[in-house]
């Protein structure tokens, strides 16, 4: 009746180079920079004494989205230090994975491992240096293996799941949310897309009207892809945070 | 001619694939097509096995290229935009407080202002209602006074009206009584012949009409 040929799995996720050693992942990293500088740049030429509006309206809004919904919930006005950093990661999380929903490009830069995985691993190495720098090397794997309130006999248990939890599972949970999220994301829009084209080209002319439904399920995963975007750039932002400040105040 | 690509993982034959040496297929190692096809004289007799990328790992150039424009864009965010944004922001929040405070001292001030008309309009209306109680009893005490001296002066003139009053009737009586007594005599002289005392009759008339009041 029908016959769909599904592409090989590399053929949408691994890019040819659009020249030596730059392909469309380093395409999307880089214009997630330069759209990112670009639109502060522009928000701070504007007057700062004046109301603001548009595009210094839209930075300011995403500061103190990162400020009140990210840096205060999980560090306290002590990590506001941090804010530029957290920024700066949702603000290229984000960008990198919004492209996998606009036409041409339709692919997020996270669906491929090297994005997610430079990310946690930096993230990883930050959290760690600065529990380190703020509680002393003791201290902090005192405070990050053996945690408080724990009978002594358990820590047989505990001290080593901590170890693997904290130490060796983070970065790479970090970045596997991230980038198994948006793999998916972009197989499922593939998969949808593909089959409703067969359908509408179909011989079997019965067939055209019923791809009216991989259709409109592919209009809602691509609406469905906007929110998962912004959700993982959060998310990957919020843990970022939560990880930092418990390695800086492990009371808490 | 055609070249079969025959694509392996961890031995087993996963993929095969007839493709010509221009290819574009990134699956395939551009090199092992040309291999493939330089070393045979057709799609039966070459077959060049290639181990197809993996999807999921990540490739140098691709974190290169991430990690170069991550840390561009923190270097220019942590160093120059934000601080520029933010510095902005807290000037415009401070002017802002600022102006709340101005305005909070402003309407302290007015609410001052307000609190001092009020008690000055207090005391302007205790003072008023006092002015008019007073006057009040300074209006009463003159009509008192003016009803007193007008009370007194009917007082006087009935005290002097019952007067002439009392004469008149006192003179009335004795007239009358002097008219009885002469009517009595005159009476009792012609039924007896005999004139009765004067006296008597007075006294008989004068307790008939004594009587005669006091019913």
């Amino acid at each position: 009746m029908i016959a769909l040929d599904f592409p090989e799995i590399n053929s949408i996720l691994v890019w040819k180079d659009l020249f030596p050693s730059f392909n469309k992942i380093a395409l999307i990293a880089v214009l997630a920079a330069v759209i990112s500088i670009t639109i502060f740049l522009l928000a701070v030429r504007q007057d700062h004494k004046e109301a603001p509006k548009g595009i210094r309206n839209f930075a300011e809004v995403i500061v103190e989205f990162i400020e009140d919904g990210v840096v205060m919930q999980t560090m306290g006005k002590d990590g506001l230090a941090w804010t530029p950093f957290l920024m700066t990661m949702f603000l290229f999380i984000y960008l990198c994975n919004v492209p996998g929903i606009i036409p041409f490009f339709q692919m997020p830069a996270t669906a491929r491992m090297a994005v997610p995985l430079f990310l946690a691993l930096m993230v990883w190495v930050i959290y760690n240096v600065t529990g380190i720098k703020h509680q002393g090397l003791l201290g902090y794997f005192k405070s990050t293996l053996f945690p408080p309130g724990v009978p002594k006999a358990l820590y047989i248990l505990v001290t080593p799941i901590e170890f693997i939890s904290a130490i060796i599972v983070r970065p790479f949970s970090l970045a596997v949310r991230l980038f198994a999220n948006m793999m998916a994301g972009h197989i499922l829009l593939v998969t949808f897309a593909l089959l409703s084209e067969a359908l509408f080209q179909a011989k079997d002319k019965i067939l055209i009207p019923v791809g009216i439904l991989p259709f409109f399920m592919l209009v809602f995963l691509t609406s469905f892809e906007v929110l998962v975007a912004f959700l993982q750039a959060y998310i990957f932002a919020m843990l970022t945070a939560v990880y930092i400040g418990g390695a800086t105040h492990p009371e808490h | 001619m055609p070249t079969a690509i025959v694509t392996q993982s961890s031995g087993r034959i996963v993929h095969v694939r007839l493709v010509s040496s221009d290819t574009t297929d990134t699956t395939v190692a551009p090199e092992a097509v040309a291999l493939a096809a330089e070393s045979g004289t057709g799609a039966a007799e070459t077959t060049a096995v290639v181990a197809a990328p993996n999807p999921i790992a990540p490739t140098p150039k691709e974190i290169f290229w991430s990690a170069g424009s991550f840390f561009v864009l923190l270097i220019v965010m942590r160093y120059y935009l934000f601080p520029k944004l933010k510095k902005g922001m807290d000037a415009r929040y401070a002017d802002i407080r600022s102006d709340i405070e101005g305005a909070d001292s402003v309407k302290a001030a007015a609410q001052t202002d307000v609190a001092g008309y009020e008690k000055q309009l207090a005391a302007v209306r205790v003072e008023a209602a006092g002015r008019i109680d007073a006057a009040r009893q300074t209006v009463d005490t003159e009509r008192n006074a003016q009803l007193a001296q007008v009370n007194a002066r009917i007082a006087s003139a009935r005290a002097d009206a019952d007067a002439q009053t009392a004469a008149a009737r006192a003179a009335a009586q004795g007239q009358v009584a002097a008219a009885v007594a002469q009517v009595a005599t005159k009476a009792a002289t012609m039924a007896s012949g005999r004139t009765p005392d004067a006296s008597v009759v007075q006294a008989a008339v004068a307790a008939a009409m004594e009587s005669a009041g006091s019913r």
